[in-house]
């Protein structure tokens, strides 16, 4: 953990200076440094990467005899569930970002941040950057132990990159989310609460099974729930029964760019409150 | 001996008091763990409910009542979980050294942790089993068989909290307890937690006999569904009670370690 002044985004306070977008080169150096919680924290890599892959086993293994029901669209379950174990490796990712931040306010780090003469969004998007590149490594696990394993990929090229971008714009959601639990509670133990925010988002879904198999309350909650989109973007990748289409592409779209909106300005707040 | 005994209990007891209420101070944070798993609860109830459709489902009253002994697992593991991470942060804050610095025996401090575990894991099982009864589940185990249920998982949380207390000791970090988090659903989901065992495809099943949550909830379902075909109590109990001693023993094992190496 990098919490000394001889940290990458401490040696940036005096190159920033020298680079055509100081800006650019401090959150250039946010990011490095949130890069770093890889190889310097223990084990930061395990809960983004190897639980998304088992919970994939785990629950097409589990709820796999879903798929004999009719007015399910795929006959394969693991194809039906990849997308939704990226979105979860993503958003644990995300997550981790917030988990990360509430350390550093812990141990005083990000005091020293706050008094630096930098601009406050920058604070939060080192982060998100580094979450998102963070973020590939299990979604791309997924994706490839999926396929190995009998998930099918029906969108093509563009199907994937319909998940890459699902997948990498959830992560910013939770990392932002994380972030404004993290600039309130200011404590590591808030970790839970940011990630179970993640799963209810996920779960709350269209997650397990299609909208018209599920019953009661969360048959409307699912259909308002902006994370039902985001997976039906992701699911053109690999469920035969949702086509590449703009019709299942613009809504994921835009709840992601809502979420984000609506997060990003949470956190801001919260970090502009932790500043007074 | 005697003399000895009651002061270490008391240690234990002042232990796990402070472990309960250092916890609920900020209560805000604890409440993943009383309400994630009904969430879940109400999430696979509704959302997976239309597998009660195939062949091979076994008969029961309630598919909420079949599935609750699966939440009942699942508090269990965050209730463990949730005292591992909170003994890290007493490591990382300096309290744990002082702790080791106490002429009080070791194992009383891994014992006091796991009184604090208990005591929160009989709240949450309470409660659980209330909030889905109001919600339309029904117990033909009747009281006797809810009661059961919930001193299986109470057990088997008692053992994760040992597993996450070693885990804690050995490694001093919240971050890395926080990173496991996840690895709790995968002990969930590799165990029938909320389909028959029988349902399960093939390699999961297998798979599952390995896993000792698996008889804890067959028990806890049995007993909650009065039915004995649905999970054998005793052999739940059996593997709630193993768990948490080869668990404690790996605390105790790695507080021992620490302390020698400290």
């Amino acid at each position: 953990m990098s919490t000394s002044t001889d940290s990458p985004a401490g040696r940036s306070g005096s190159r920033s200076g020298g680079t055509n977008s100081p800006a650019g080169g401090v959150a250039w150096a946010f990011w490095l440094r949130s890069l770093n919680e890889v190889t310097r924290v223990r084990g930061a890599l395990i809960g983004t990467s190897i639980a998304p892959l088992v919970f994939l086993l785990g629950t097409s293994g589990q709820f796999g005899r879903l798929v004999g029901l009719p007015g399910f669209p795929t006959d394969s379950y693991l194809s039906w569930i990849i997308p939704l174990c990226c979105l979860q490796g993503a958003g644990f990712a995300g997550a981790a970002a917030g988990a990360n931040l509430a350390r550093d306010i812990e141990q005083g780090w990000f005091d020293r941040l706050l008094v630096a003469p930098v601009a406050r969004p920058l604070l939060v998007l080192g982060p998100v950057l580094g979450a998102i590149t963070r973020s590939m490594v299990p979604v791309t696990l997924v994706l490839i132990v999926g396929v190995l394993i009998g998930g099918e990929v029906t969108g093509g090229v563009l199907g994937i990159v319909a998940l890459y971008v699902a997948s990498a714009g959830f992560c910013t959601v939770a990392a932002m989310w994380a972030i404004a639990i993290a600039v309130h509670f200011r404590t590591q133990q808030a970790g839970p609460l940011m990630q179970m925010s993640v799963f209810l988002g996920v779960f709350l879904s269209t997650a397990y099974t299609p909208q018209p198999l599920l019953k009661g309350w969360l048959e409307d909650v699912a259909r308002v729930n902006p994370v039902s989109h985001i997976l039906e973007l992701a699911r053109q990748s690999t469920v035969s029964g949702i086509d590449l289409s703009l019709a299942h592409t613009w809504p994921g779209l835009v709840a992601l760019a809502a979420l984000v909106a609506v997060f990003g300005a949470l956190a801001m707040i919260g970090l502009r409150r932790m500043g007074r | 001996m005697i003399a000895g005994v009651a002061r270490e209990s008391r240690v234990v007891t002042a232990l796990g008091r402070r472990a309960l209420s250092v916890q609920f101070r900020r209560a805000q944070l604890l409440m993943p763990t009383f309400v994630l798993p009904l969430m879940l609860l109400a999430v696979i109830a509704s959302g997976t409910s239309a597998g009660r459709d195939l062949r091979d489902f076994p008969e029961v009253s309630s598919y909420l009542g079949f599935v609750v002994a699966g939440t009942l697992l699942q508090g269990a593991l965050l209730s463990g979980l949730t005292s591992g991470m909170a003994l890290a942060n007493d490591i990382e804050g300096g309290f744990f050294d002082r702790l080791l610095a106490a002429p009080v025996r070791r194992s009383s401090l891994v014992f006091g942790r796991l009184a604090g575990t208990l005591g929160l894991a009989v709240l949450q099982m309470a409660w659980f089993l209330l909030v889905a009864l109001l919600f339309g589940a029904s117990y033909p185990g009747g009281v006797l068989g809810a009661l059961g249920a919930a001193a299986l998982a109470v057990i088997t949380a008692v053992g994760i909290g040992g597993l996450a207390i070693a885990i804690a000791i050995r490694t001093g970090s919240m971050s890395l307890m926080q990173s496991i988090f996840p690895f709790v659903f995968v002990l969930l989901f590799t165990a029938p937690a909320f389909f028959p065992r029988d349902l399960l495809t093939p390699t999961l099943r297998d798979l599952s006999a390995y896993n000792p949550l698996t008889y804890v909830v067959e028990g806890a379902r049995g007993l909650l569904q009065g039915d004995a075909s649905l999970g054998d109590p005793w052999i739940g109990l059996a593997a709630a009670v193993g768990l948490a001693a080869f668990a404690t023993a790996l605390a105790v094992l790695a507080l021992r370690d620490r302390a020698r190496r400290t």
